[in-house]
C-alpha cells in the first residue's frame, strides 16, 4: 500500500473516530448542543484529530519510506483531483442543504454544526473516493 | 489490456528481459511508485506520455516496443 492510500485510510478513521464521537454525543444528548460543553468536546475532538493525524501519518511515511518522502506521482495526482471534484458536489450539496435548518427555525449553532457536519461528510467522501481509485488501480 | 482502455503494453516481457527488473526498480527509475508501475502494467492507468518515454528510455527501447494501440 502506497503512502498516500494509507493517508487516505488515516484521514477517513480518524475523522469518522473523532466527528463521530462528537456528533454521537449531540445526536444522543450526552451534551447539550448549546453553550460551552458542546464547543470544548468539539475542541478536544479537534485536538485528537490533529494529533492521530500527526502520529499516524508519520507511521505511514515511516513505513513506506520511499514515497513518503516523494511528491505524489501522476497517477496520484490524477486520483486526488478527482476525488477532490467529487468532494466538491458533496459540498454543495450538503451547502444547499443547509437552508432546511434555516427554514425549521433551528439556533444558530446547530446551523454551525449542519455545516461542520457537511464539511465532514465531503472530507469522508474524499477520503473514500480516494481509497476506492486506489484500490481499483485508478 | 483492462476492459475500456485501448492500450496494450509489454511492460512485464520487458522487466523479464532485463533480469526480472521489479516493479519497485523500475518505479523507482522513472520516478513513479510501485503501484503506478503495477496500474500501467496491468492497463488500469494510461501513462502520460512523458511517463511513457521515461519507460521505454529505462529499457533502451522505442516507445512503440513498450505500448501498442489496440482497435
Amino acid at each position: 500500500m502506497s503512502f498516500r492510500e494509507k493517508s487516505a485510510w488515516i484521514t477517513l478513521v480518524t475523522v469518522l473516530l473523532c466527528f463521530g464521537v462528537y456528533f454521537g454525543a449531540l445526536v444522543t444528548g450526552r451534551v447539550s448542543g448549546e453553550g460551552f460543553p458542546s464547543m470544548h468536546l468539539l475542541l478536544a475532538c479537534v485536538a485528537v484529530l490533529i494529533v492521530l493525524q500527526i502520529v499516524l501519518n508519520r507511521i505511514a511515511s515511516a513505513t513506506t519510506p520511499k514515497d513518503g518522502r516523494a511528491p505524489a506521482d501522476e497517477r496520484e495526482v490524477l486520483i486526488q483531483n478527482r476525488a477532490r471534484s467529487f468532494g466538491y458536489y458533496v459540498l454543495m450539496g450538503c451547502s444547499l442543504t443547509l437552508f432546511l435548518p434555516v427554514h425549521f427555525g433551528h439556533s444558530a449553532i446547530q446551523i454551525a454544526n449542519f455545516a461542520l457536519l457537511g464539511v465532514v461528510l465531503t472530507t469522508l467522501a474524499v477520503a473514500g473516493a480516494e481509497i476506492i481509485m486506489f484500490r481499483r488501480g485508478v | 489490456m483492462a476492459p475500456g482502455l485501448p492500450i496494450a503494453n509489454q511492460i512485464r516481457r520487458l522487466r523479464f528481459d532485463h533480469g526480472e527488473m521489479t516493479q519497485s526498480d523500475l518505479a523507482e527509475r522513472i520516478g513513479m511508485t510501485r503501484q503506478t508501475v503495477a496500474a500501467i502494467e496491468a492497463g488500469k492507468y494510461s501513462p502520460s506520455l512523458e511517463a511513457a518515454f521515461r519507460i521505454a528510455h529505462v529499457f533502451g527501447v522505442g516507445l512503440d516496443e513498450v505500448f501498442q494501440w489496440v482497435d
